[in-house]
């Protein structure tokens, strides 16, 4: 009960503020403008495709691209919009007002967890709404459309707990924005060189984000990709929930 | 069996990085009385309150509110206390009313009841003129006035104010003395100050802390059997000890400072000063024996130390 007020208020702290309007808007201006790019260069391939036999649609000449701009996206923007989460607290001094009332480690890290995902959860379904258009002109897939947008609302929310977990650990907001980028940059091309050598099955693969990312965006809805995001956010939210424990055992 | 008091801190110490901020610190507190507690920059105070506010977790001791360990059960305790940490733990970028709303419901109050609850700390903190305005944009009275409001929007039974005065005008700073008096009536109020003045009009008990260790623990009633009179006339000791009720007199600044006889009362002294001409100016309870208690003990543990 106390964790949903938590997030309610945080959810209201965060629309009053510019700084997650102007970071919501000009994700959606560069996915826009991302967008428009590749339908151009669809419109202007179209004929030639046309003459193929099993050519590649508009869902994966145009929406598949975009959904992997957005992801892009959210590694910056959710780093940035998390950042504030417990090292804003711990600055304003607001952090002894959330402890003193009684909701818990788990309780507060649960509450900013929950607001982050509810603001990003609106951020997808806002980005997604963009490919979406193109059902008034063309037929989309749209079953894996929904696939792409569960993949990333788990992406986002698993950013979402490393960006808070980093968060608890940093004094300033921006030193956790720095290092959540980072964390979640090393996350993203933890694979590369494996990829470069050619080698697709080895635990670094398992590691990296885009191989859990990708079979979503394709229409691949497979358990092992979503257990994955989900235990990485129940890992960096269980660090959080310490790290606040902590904070009350050092001062 | 009575019951166990609102706040009963036993043994309590805190070690933060090989030094003794508190030890062995041991306090109760009832409902009804106000704790100043006193101590010069570095004492322990601030680190005391968190330590019963659950902020700061004790090295040592147990502390106990109403009965119950503070461990034990944090999510009802945070229902029974109201806290006002040093900085005040303020949200810019809301309006004192959307503040008070969530404070009160953070602490467990259902939502109508949590807006009842806002609209009453609004009122009693004098924040009606500026309930519609951020936060971040108040003057730093009105700030500390809703960090107060804060403290007492879910009504708890055990009210730990850090510093509640800091940062405000003598005339706010007197509002709160007053608030704190009536708040003191059901509650129990325990509040951290290095100004003398702050404990003498709100509180009826002082702890003096000094180098985390208690010091002093008493009721200001003691301070009771002195008076503080000034007079135009040029008097000596010997005059002052013919006039009816005095014990003794000696002079303090620039006026004296008299102890009454057991038997007689303030009224029996000033009507005599009045009938023999003496030109009365000032005549009022003496309270800088609080003072030279809190003097002595300072100096006295930095020259112990030294030696």
């Amino acid at each position: 009960m106390r964790t949903l007020v938590l997030a309610g208020n945080d959810l209201r702290r965060f629309f009053v503020q510019p700084t997650p309007w102007v970071l919501l808007a000009a994700l959606l201006a560069l996915l826009a403008y991302f967008f428009l790019l590749s339908l151009d260069a669809y419109l202007r391939l179209m004929p030639k495709l046309a003459g193929l036999p099993d050519a590649p649609g508009v869902t994966d000449l145009v929406v598949l691209p975009s959904l992997r701009a957005l992801a892009s996206l959210l590694l910056i923007v959710v780093p940035l919009t998390g950042m504030r989460a417990i090292a804003g607290e711990r600055q304003a001094g607001t952090l002894p007002l959330l402890i003193a009332s009684g909701v818990g480690d788990v309780g507060l890290v649960l509450g900013k967890f929950l607001s982050l995902a509810v603001f990003f959860g609106v951020t997808v379904a806002l980005a997604l709404a963009i490919p979406l258009s193109l059902e008034w002109g063309t037929s989309l897939d749209l079953g894996r459309l929904g696939a792409a947008g569960l993949g990333l609302v788990l992406f986002a929310g698993a950013l979402a707990a490393i960006a808070l977990a980093v968060s608890s650990f940093a004094a300033q907001p921006l030193a956790a924005a720095g290092m959540a980028l980072i964390l979640d940059l090393a996350l993203w091309m933890a694979d590369a060189g494996a990829r470069y050598e050619g080698v697709s099955s080895s635990f670094l693969n398992y590691l990296a984000l885009p191989t859990h990312l990708e079979p979503f965006l394709h229409g691949v809805v497979a358990s092992v990709d979503v257990v994955y995001f989900v235990l990485l956010a129940a890992v960096a939210l269980a660090l959080a929930a310490r790290r606040v424990g902590a904070l009350r055992g050092s001062g | 069996m009575s019951s166990p008091p609102l706040l009963r801190l036993s043994g309590i110490g805190r070690v933060a990085a090989g030094r003794n901020v508190v030890a062995g610190l041991d306090l109760a507190l009832d409902r009804g009385s106000a704790l100043g507690l006193l101590g010069v920059n570095g004492a322990g105070k601030s680190t005391t309150l968190r330590m019963i506010a659950g902020v700061l977790a004790p090295t040592a001791g147990r502390i106990e509110i109403a009965g119950r360990d503070r461990r034990d059960d944090p999510h009802a305790l945070g229902r029974l206390l109201g806290y006002l940490p040093e900085q005040v733990p303020l949200y810019g970028e809301l309006c004192p009313e959307e503040y008070l709303v969530f404070c009160a419901r953070l602490r467990g109050l259902g939502a109508r009841q949590a807006r009842r609850a806002a609209d009453m700390a609004i009122e009693r903190c004098g924040l009606g003129d500026v309930r519609g305005r951020l936060l971040g944009r108040l003057s730093k009275g009105f700030q500390q006035r809703a960090g107060i409001a804060q403290a007492i929007v879910h009504d708890p039974a055990l009210l730990v104010l850090d510093e509640p005065a800091s940062g405000l005008d003598p005339l706010q700073a007197a509002n709160i003395r007053v608030l704190i008096t009536e708040l003191k009536a059901e509650r129990a109020v325990i509040l951290s100050t290095h100004l003398l003045p702050d404990v003498q009009a709100c509180c009826d008990r002082v702890a003096i802390l000094h180098r985390g260790r208690l010091r002093y623990d008493g009721p200001l009633e003691s301070e009771r059997g002195f008076l503080r009179v000034s007079v135009e006339a040029e008097l000596d000791t010997d005059t002052w000890a013919k006039l009816p009720g005095v014990a003794s007199a000696e002079r303090s600044g620039n006026g004296w400072r008299v102890q009454l006889a057991p038997s007689a009362t303030p009224g029996e002294l000033a009507s005599a000063i009045v009938s023999r001409g003496y030109g009365l100016v000032e005549f009022g309870r003496e309270h800088a024996g609080l003072e030279e208690i809190f003097l002595r003990i300072a100096v006295e543990a930095d020259v112990a130390e030294a030696a």
